[in-house]
């Protein structure tokens, strides 16, 4: 039995009109929760970074009830989850691979070596070797997006929270992101939690996530 | 009738208000540098070098060129006015209290506030318009550790240092103006005699204060803006304007307290 990774309860948003919404991911698997710009979904991930406080229920990240951490334990939490905001949000005055390398200098214990080696790994993995020296403005918004992603993983967390991740991307392209996201599948399931919330996912990449949360008239359904 | 009244009042509390705010916000930057975590100590110390880059040694050109004008010009005169009445000794006195001690301060941390404190609000402000703060808070980094801290600190020690050679260059430039009306060991001679303890100490803390006054100012005006792309030049006015008055009523307070 899979532990729980993230679980929301009772939370209030737009979309649903009578009740609260609560909702599970658990360990190793991937899920998405899907509604219409109004429906709410997109303060989710920022619920569950703690960036945003729901007006009420809970969010509890691996059975924590992070409403309740002071800043710099929530600071220190963050550290520890891969986060892919709507915006990107990769900072416009650092190179790709700096913006990459920004989360492993600040919240790893890596020597600068080892972060070297972890970067090149990361820009190879993400096809961004040739960009690498380019700042966000001057490449491609896939590229935005791939750096993203690089800067999501590099330090390999156990749980990674994506908004709007496959927005204006192609199939394939959104695919291969996925996968590795994801991380490598061993017998003992060890590939990431992945959490996205948005208002669709290809639908060529629902038989790779395994539950799928969707909001609309007002309901919550679920499908695995 | 009761018009005039009400808007002074209203200006009066947005002041207030905006003095409140600027405190509190000096009081957290002040308090980031207690919470900053190891790991994050690397990347502000890079932060900061970058930053002084930008704010000093970028900016020593223009102070060599404002301060040696300035002082040439001031002395030169000096020179020939006080040389009439045979009262050329006066100028040691005003080369340490005009040049050094009030003017050296004031210009050089004018000139940070409009090379470098624009520059900081204008990013700080684009930072928050791209939604870099959302990115940053999410990766568990705080923006007053990685964005705010290192930027003051750098105008902090880049004020401090361009201000020695602001009032360096200027008492060499007031030796090539001297030199016409008498030799360069009495122009030493007299300048050294003017020059106490106090005027250095003086001019240190006011490097340093200027300093903080144009950093702080600058990251508080980029970081207060909502979000929307037309407050960013905005930002970067107001940054200029209330480091350069900031730095005007404080120069004027140092006087009043050194009475």
């Amino acid at each position: 039995m899979k532990e729980v990774a993230l679980r929301f309860e009772d939370i209030r948003i737009p979309g649903l009109k009578d009740e609260g919404l609560t909702l599970e991911i658990r360990t190793h698997t991937a899920a998405t929760v899907l509604g219409s710009e109004s429906s709410g979904v997109d303060v989710l991930g920022r619920y569950a970074l703690a960036l945003l406080r729901p007006s009420a229920g809970r969010v509890l990240v691996f059975g924590e009830d992070i409403s309740q951490m002071t800043r710099s334990a929530a600071l220190a939490f963050r550290r520890r989850v891969g986060y892919l905001p709507a915006d990107i949000g990769l900072l416009h005055n650092l190179s790709l691979s700096d913006n990459v390398a920004l989360p492993l200098q600040y919240g790893s214990s890596m020597s600068e070596r080892e972060i070297e080696g972890r970067l090149r790994i990361m820009l190879a993995q993400l096809r961004l070797t040739d960009v690498a020296k380019r700042r966000p403005a001057d490449v491609t918004e896939e590229q935005r997006r791939r750096a993203a992603v690089a800067r999501a993983v590099a330090f390999d967390p156990n749980l990674v929270i994506m908004e709007d991740p496959f927005d204006g991307m192609t199939t394939r392209a959104a695919a291969e992101l996925l996968e590795i996201v994801r991380g490598g599948e061993t017998t003992e399931g060890s590939r990431r939690t992945v959490f996205i919330t948005g208002q669709s996912v290809p639908q060529s990449l629902e038989p790779r996530i395994e539950t799928h949360y969707r909001i609309a008239r007002g309901r919550l359904s679920v499908r695995t | 009738m009761t018009a005039p009244v009400r808007a002074v009042g209203k200006g009066v509390a947005r002041t207030i208000a905006l003095i409140g705010a600027l405190a509190r916000f000096f009081v957290r930057t002040l308090d980031a540098i207690r919470t900053l975590p190891s790991a994050g100590r690397r990347v502000t110390a890079r932060v900061l070098v970058k930053q002084i880059w930008f704010t000093a040694l970028q900016t020593i050109p223009l102070i060599i060129i404002l301060s040696s004008i300035l002082s040439f010009l001031v002395i030169s005169q000096a020179v020939r006015e006080l040389g009439r009445i045979g009262a050329t000794e006066y100028i040691g006195r005003l080369m340490v209290v005009v040049i050094v001690r009030e003017l050296g301060p004031l210009l050089t941390a004018a000139l940070v506030a409009s090379r470098s404190g624009t520059a900081i609000a204008a990013e700080l402000a684009t930072n928050k318009v791209m939604g870099e703060m959302n990115a940053l808070e999410g990766m568990g980094i705080d923006p007053l550790h990685y964005l705010v801290l290192p930027r003051f600190g750098a105008v902090v020690l880049s004020t401090f240092g361009l201000t020695i050679l602001f009032d360096l260059v200027a008492l060499f430039a007031g030796l090539v103006a001297a030199m016409s009306g008498m030799s360069p060991d009495r122009y030493f001679d007299i300048v050294l005699q003017s020059l106490t303890f106090r005027d250095v100490w003086v001019t240190l803390v006011k490097g340093l204060v200027f300093g903080a006054i144009v950093g702080l100012i600058s990251a508080f005006h980029g970081l207060r803006i909502s979000g929307k792309p037309t407050e960013i030049p905005i930002a970067s006015s107001q940054a200029v304007v209330g480091s350069i008055v900031a730095i005007f009523i404080g120069s004027g307070l140092f006087v009043l307290l050194s009475i």
